[in-house]
């Protein structure tokens, strides 16, 4: 939900609840005024009658106004004082009518009377909506009015919010320019884009600490790793070496040289992050991929692979080492993963590139063939070559899709 | 032929010290920038391996002292650092070689031995063993005066071979010499490319060299 719907449907809800809660109770209190009016009125009439009585000694004349009617009742004992709300059919005008009654009792030369006052509310009730429809409509022009304002100011206010998450959208770790956050008139936004700044410096700082660490260690690591291969490479010359021994060595080799390309992807994969391959040329994927075939004829030849080639001319502007090394990749991915006697399809044109292989594995999971250390089980590889592949398509924005057809891995790279 | 070895990493200087001493090469050693300068200051040699991340110094500094000196030692640089950069840098400044760490001492010879032959000013370029004659110029093999149908990788490998004769060189090592980091997994594909190449000599008349090593390696030998 957004921040002006939820903000709007709390203020609105709370809105309506105080508008009909507060028109319930100006509705009674009104009512409660109006008539404590009428029973003012009602008691100076009462006042009246008895002045009358006190010095005429006669009833005054029954009146039977629209709006008040005085009548009067022979009673046989003196009744008691109360006001009353009735529901009366006017007999003037022959339609009901709220009325407001005061009944008292009087007496003339020791007889008694029952008075009744009779006012018609009709007049109040009037007035009573009047005020009633005039104050809903204060209040609903308020509430419009402040509905509007509040969308307006609302824009205003957290537009400096919607910037700054604009700009931490755009933020991209493995390229972190500075975030640039202008200066708001709240107090708050400038203490969040001081935050923002200050948060995505620091990770900025430790991302790329982390880079430089796992840089460093990569390339550490390459000494130690030459130190081993060194050595291995003069034992093997000791003619007096046991047979089991030898095998034990081609282990180590066979260890060490994984570790080594292993090390070396990794140092790639940071080197392709860090935008250190600078050097773009317009390059003839096709004739390079001509080339990566005679490259790996030995282990094509080995495994007794027939390889059907459809090349046409398919220029792309990139590095030439990472273009060699994406042809290299999707190349021994094909030919590693093979069945003897397998097949393996290159296609190319204008705008894409396609290496299918036979394998014996079914369909692989799209969603993390492309992951680093996936791998099928039993392979020789590192698990790393797709991932390579991948960031090297990142980076010059190219699109590579996996698919599964005839029995057929298919790797498609679209420029 | 006398060699400086310039690497701060004692047990990998051992190492290639070793192995290029019993391919009668004379080295001597530097640990670091200072030592190293010294050296090249007072002595000449054919070829300098320089690793180029030195602890107290930048090795190419090394090399642009040596050029400065219009000096005309071979120079390797081994660095651990398998950068472009790098690599360009050393060799514009007058490096001629460049080789990644980790590297196999079969290959290290194999540069050093082709740097030597550059360096020569008989403009040595044919590399001999009985009767196999390698032109490194025209990159081809004759036997007997017979020129060999070599493939390009064939011929590398039979190079390879002839350089480090008498040594044992492991399939990974001659796998990365021919196909580089994309060599991996089982080497069968070694030992079809070797069956081909003895044919070929074979059919030549020259005699059978190759010899397997348990399995683990070859050894090209008398």
């Amino acid at each position: 939900m957004k921040l002006q719907g939820k903000y709007n449907r709390a203020t609105i809800s709370a809105a309506i609840f105080v508008l009909i809660l507060g028109s319930i109770s100006y509705y009674f209190i009104l009512q409660y005024i109006l008539i404590k009016e009428v029973d003012d009125s009602l008691m100076v009439e009462e006042q009246e009658i008895v002045d009358h009585i006190k010095t005429h000694n006669t009833l005054p004349e029954e009146t039977n106004y629209h709006d008040q009617q005085i009548h009067f009742y022979p009673a046989s004992k003196p009744v008691s004082r109360k006001f009353l709300s009735t529901y009366l059919k006017d007999e003037v005008e022959k339609e009901f009518t709220n009325s407001r009654q005061l009944i008292f009792p009087v007496a003339v030369s020791g007889r008694h009377y029952m008075a009744v006052v009779t006012k018609s509310e009709e007049e109040t009730n009037d007035m009573l909506m009047l005020i009633a429809a005039l104050t809903a409509g204060v209040i609903l022009l308020l509430f419009f009015l402040l509905f509007f304002v509040n969308r307006m100011l609302f824009k205003k206010i957290w537009k400096p919010f919607y910037a700054t998450l604009a700009a931490m959208k755009q933020f991209n770790l493995s390229n972190p320019g500075r975030i640039v956050l202008g200066k708001s008139e709240i107090d708050e936004f400038n203490d969040l884009n001081k935050t923002v700044n200050e948060m995505t410096s620091k990770v900025a700082k430790d991302y790329e600490s982390l880079k430089t660490f796992a840089d460093n260690a990569s390339h550490e690591m390459q000494t130690p790793l030459a130190v081993i291969n060194s050595k291995l490479d003069l034992i093997i010359q000791d003619q007096e070496l046991a047979e089991k021994n030898m095998q034990h060595l081609q282990g180590i080799y066979d260890a060490v040289n994984k570790l080594t390309r292993m090390n070396q992807s990794l140092l790639l994969i940071a080197k392709i992050e860090n935008h250190q391959f600078h050097d773009e040329r317009q390059l003839r994927l096709d004739s390079l991929l001509n080339e990566r075939l005679q490259y790996f004829e030995e282990m094509i030849q080995s495994k007794q692979l027939k390889v059907s080639a459809a090349l046409n001319k398919c220029e792309v502007r990139m590095n030439p080492v990472l273009a060699d090394i994406l042809l290299n990749n999707l190349l021994a991915n094909a030919i590693r993963h093979n069945i003897p006697a397998g097949k393996i399809e290159i296609e190319s044109s204008g705008n894409y590139l396609a290496i299918s292989n036979n394998s014996g594995t079914e369909l692989l999971d799209e969603k993390i063939i492309f992951d680093r250390f996936q791998k099928s089980p039993g392979s020789e590889g590192l698990g790393i070559g797709l991932a390579i592949v991948k960031q090297i398509c990142d980076f010059y924005g190219f699109h590579v899709a996996y698919a599964f057809r005839k029995q057929m891995h298919a790797f498609k790279v679209s420029f | 032929m006398k060699l400086l070895i310039v690497e701060d990493e004692a047990e990998l200087c051992n190492s290639i010290v070793t192995y290029l001493k019993s391919e009668s090469y004379a080295c001597e050693v530097a640990h670091n920038y200072a030592s190293a300068l010294k050296k090249i200051d007072s002595f000449e040699y054919d070829c300098i391996l320089l690793d180029i991340g030195l602890p107290d110094g930048n090795g190419l500094k090394i090399l642009e002292e040596l050029k400065e000196n219009n000096k005309t030692d071979g120079v390797i640089i081994v660095s651990a650092k398998n950068s472009i950069d790098d690599r360009i840098k050393g060799l514009r400044i007058g490096a001629d070689d460049y080789l990644a760490k980790p590297f196999h001492l079969s290959e290290l010879s194999a540069r050093v031995a082709a740097i030597i032959r550059r360096k020569q000013f008989t403009g040595n370029n044919i590399v001999l063993f009985n009767e196999i004659a390698i032109n490194t110029l025209s990159k081809e093999a004759e036997v007997n005066n017979q020129v060999l149908d070599l493939t390009k990788k064939e011929y590398q490998l039979l190079l390879y071979f002839v350089v480090n004769k008498g040594k044992v060189i492991s399939k990974n090592a001659i796998a990365q010499h021919l196909w580089g980091d994309e060599a991996s997994g089982n080497f069968d594909f070694i030992y079809t490319h070797i069956k081909n190449l003895r044919k070929k000599l074979h059919e030549a008349r020259c005699g059978d060299y190759i010899r397997a090593v348990y399995g683990m390696g070859y050894k090209f030998t008398e």
